[in-house]
């Protein structure tokens, strides 16, 4: 199956990416620089900590990943035939 | 059935680098196999925009001679320098362009949609022979006795290979998770923020023709991306579309993340509100089609322990942005993604044949890398980098000299050596060379204004005839007939000529630095002088390619791909 969202049309997203990006809460300081690049609005901070709202909109930019001085973001790339594609890029 | 699960090479992505290299060894008879995450090449890629002459000229041959989808010639950059956008304070330089009668034919680059060309390329290395993988994510290398032997893939599956090309792009995690380099740092990684609007072509053609558009401003005015992280605003007219890309990097040197997606909608609104040209010739032309990101290296280049990280290791090669070959000027990464896909692919077959993947044997390809001009001048142009200095002190001076020697003439003064010494030494391997270049230009200008391109169900342009042209075709054979016959008879001496200049290329760039005052007004008053006969007479060149036979414009091997 595939969605799509006004927000940002011209690209699909195939589902069953899975929680291929992962915050460790352990480590997450809660400084937001996730939330800060994150065009897709992955992110949300709970209790002052960051953690994934969904990944349902996500470009597998890596930006949340570089910006994490905690290392606390596990970045992986979605199973195959998942995630965004576009046929304009 | 047995599953084939040895191969010589496996390449892991198949974006602009990853099929150059499966090509190259598929076509020299080894075991490859491409894997791509995507359901399809390249549809993962963003963003296409411009791909410089030189990765067309000097590239792999099979794009060189063949007739890849793109999208639009370029023939130069108009740069606005934004200086106060409230009183329509904006001043231009446009000394980058390709003049009268060459342009657009001997175009500065080609615009190409990713998807498209990724997908062209990879379908040549099929046909070639390489076995192609698609939806399948590669997780992590086999490693035996610390030499990479291969790829496991997300389901567990270990599939052996001599050696592995890692075509993944910036983000290396196969690379990283290797052992093989580390993780960038997010003050060289640039967001590029992408919109892509529909536009009728007779439109695009009136308002843009095939000029790109660049905007610099000062970060107070939020209209063009702060020159501090690095870039502004860049606009490429493709065939039916626009290609709009703000981009920025993730922080400047050790400072604060910005909040990039505050800023970055903030940009887009305040351009496509206050922009003169934008308001009043695009806006009314319009319509969004796409809107997507991409995060990609652009400063790896200019970073000593980032540029001196490992390209390789025992059984593996990096190539393209996985190398961290991404352009810090231009910030372009296909030419340098294809040129180390050519050599990792001849590093490859090598090894292969001396039945040595060793470390040892590998080092060639880091050599050749830090041997290749175009390579290594593009990842070390400082001018988009410095623009931060222009920033910090608000310098309209320094800014507009950056730019200038960045997307103006005088980017020349760099570019010369390393341009110089790449031509002279594709004529000394095979002078020949200089025809399949003339050709390459007139063929893909026919082949984009009758989108005749090498794809599934493409018929643009095939059986036609030459319509009323038939004196400048046979001016145009006739040329490149005499050019063949003086290269077969004075070939020699052309290499011995070629060999000579090599050495003396180091010689053009400070020549060029030292001359550049002079030459380039009067360069620039010739342009002008001359543009009452130059015009028509590119008007006229442009009106036989379209007439003309395309068979005159091939190569062998594009004649025999079609």
């Amino acid at each position: 199956m595939v969605k799509t969202f006004d927000e940002f049309p011209g690209v699909e997203w195939v589902e069953n990416a899975g929680d291929f990006i992962k915050v460790d809460s352990e480590k997450c300081t809660g400084c937001a620089n996730c939330i800060k690049v994150c065009l897709a609005g992955c992110y949300e901070i709970v209790k002052k900590k960051a953690r994934i709202k969904t990944l349902e909109k996500c470009m597998e930019c890596g930006a949340c990943w570089y910006v994490c001085e905690d290392d606390a973001i596990e970045f992986s790339w979605p199973p195959g035939g998942t995630g965004f594609r576009t046929n304009l890029g | 059935m047995i599953m084939k699960t040895e191969y010589d090479v496996i390449v892991v992505g198949a974006g602009f680098g990853g099929p150059v290299a499966a090509k190259k060894c598929a076509d020299a008879g080894l075991r490859t196999l491409m894997i791509e995450r995507a359901r399809n090449a390249g549809e993962k890629v963003i963003s296409g925009l411009t791909i410089p002459f030189y990765g067309f000229l000097f590239g792999p041959e099979f794009i060189r001679d063949g007739n890849p989808p793109v999208e639009r010639p370029v023939d130069g950059i108009i740069n606005y320098i934004i200086k106060d956008i409230e009183k329509g304070d904006i001043d231009i330089d446009d000394s980058m362009r390709v003049p009268s009668p060459f342009s657009p034919i001997f175009a500065f680059g080609y615009n190409a949609y990713c998807e498209a060309l990724c997908a062209w390329e990879a379908q040549k290395a099929v046909e070639a022979g390489a076995e192609l993988r698609t939806s399948t994510t590669v997780t992590d290398v086999i490693r035996e006795d610390g030499h990479i032997k291969g790829i496991v893939t997300e389901g567990g599956e270990r599939l052996k290979s001599k050696i592995v090309i890692d075509a993944e792009g910036s983000q290396g995690l196969l690379a990283i998770r290797a052992g093989v380099r580390e993780k960038y740092p997010p003050e060289v990684i640039s967001l590029g923020d992408t919109y892509d609007y529909e536009m009728p072509k007779e439109d695009i053609d009136r308002i843009f023709g095939h000029t790109l558009r660049f905007c610099w401003g000062w970060d107070e005015q939020k209209i063009a991306p702060p020159l501090g992280h690095g870039n502004g605003l860049m606009l490429w007219p493709y065939r039916n579309s626009l290609h709009f890309i703000q981009d920025q990097c993730l922080r400047i040197d050790q400072k604060a993340v910005p909040n990039l997606k505050r800023l970055l909608e903030e940009y887009h609104h305040n351009l496509t509100t206050k922009l003169p040209w934008w308001t009043e010739d695009v806006a009314p032309h319009v319509t969004l089609r796409a809107r997507m990101w991409e995060g990609f290296e652009i400063y790896v280049g200019l970073k000593d322990k980032l540029r001196s990280m490992p390209n390789y290791t025992d059984g593996m090669l990096l190539i393209g942005d996985a190398a961290g070959l991404e352009s810090t000027e231009l910030c372009d990464g296909v030419p340098s993604a294809w040129f180390s896909a050519d050599i990792a692919a001849d590093v490859a077959i090598d090894a292969i044949n001396a039945n040595d993947t060793s470390k040892g044997f590998l080092k060639t390809y880091n050599e050749r890398i830090k041997a290749h001009p175009i390579i290594q001048w593009s990842i070390s142009g400082t001018n988009r980098y410095n623009l931060r200095i222009a920033q910090e002190n608000h310098d309209e001076k320094i800014l507009k000299k950056f730019i200038h020697n960045a997307w103006g003439l005088g980017s020349l003064i760099h570019l010369s050596s390393p341009l110089a010494k790449i031509i002279f030494s594709f004529i000394r391997k095979d002078p020949h060379i200089i025809i399949k270049w003339i050709r390459m230009y007139f063929r893909y200008y026919y082949n984009w204004h009758h989108e005749r391109y090498d794809t599934p169900g493409n018929k643009g342009g095939q059986g036609r005839a030459a319509r009323g042209v038939k004196v400048c075709e046979a001016t145009f054979r006739l040329t490149m007939w005499l050019m063949d016959s003086f290269i077969k008879v004075f070939g020699p001496l052309l290499k011995v000529f070629a060999a000579i200049m090599i050495p003396l290329s180091v010689v053009a760039s400070p020549l060029m630095k030292l001359l550049f005052p002079i030459i380039e007004p009067i360069y620039l008053a010739l342009v002008k002088i001359l543009a009452p006969i130059s015009r028509p007479l590119g008007k006229k060149m442009i009106d036989f390619v379209i007439r003309a036979d395309p068979a005159i414009f091939e190569t062998p091997s594009s004649r025999k791909e079609l």
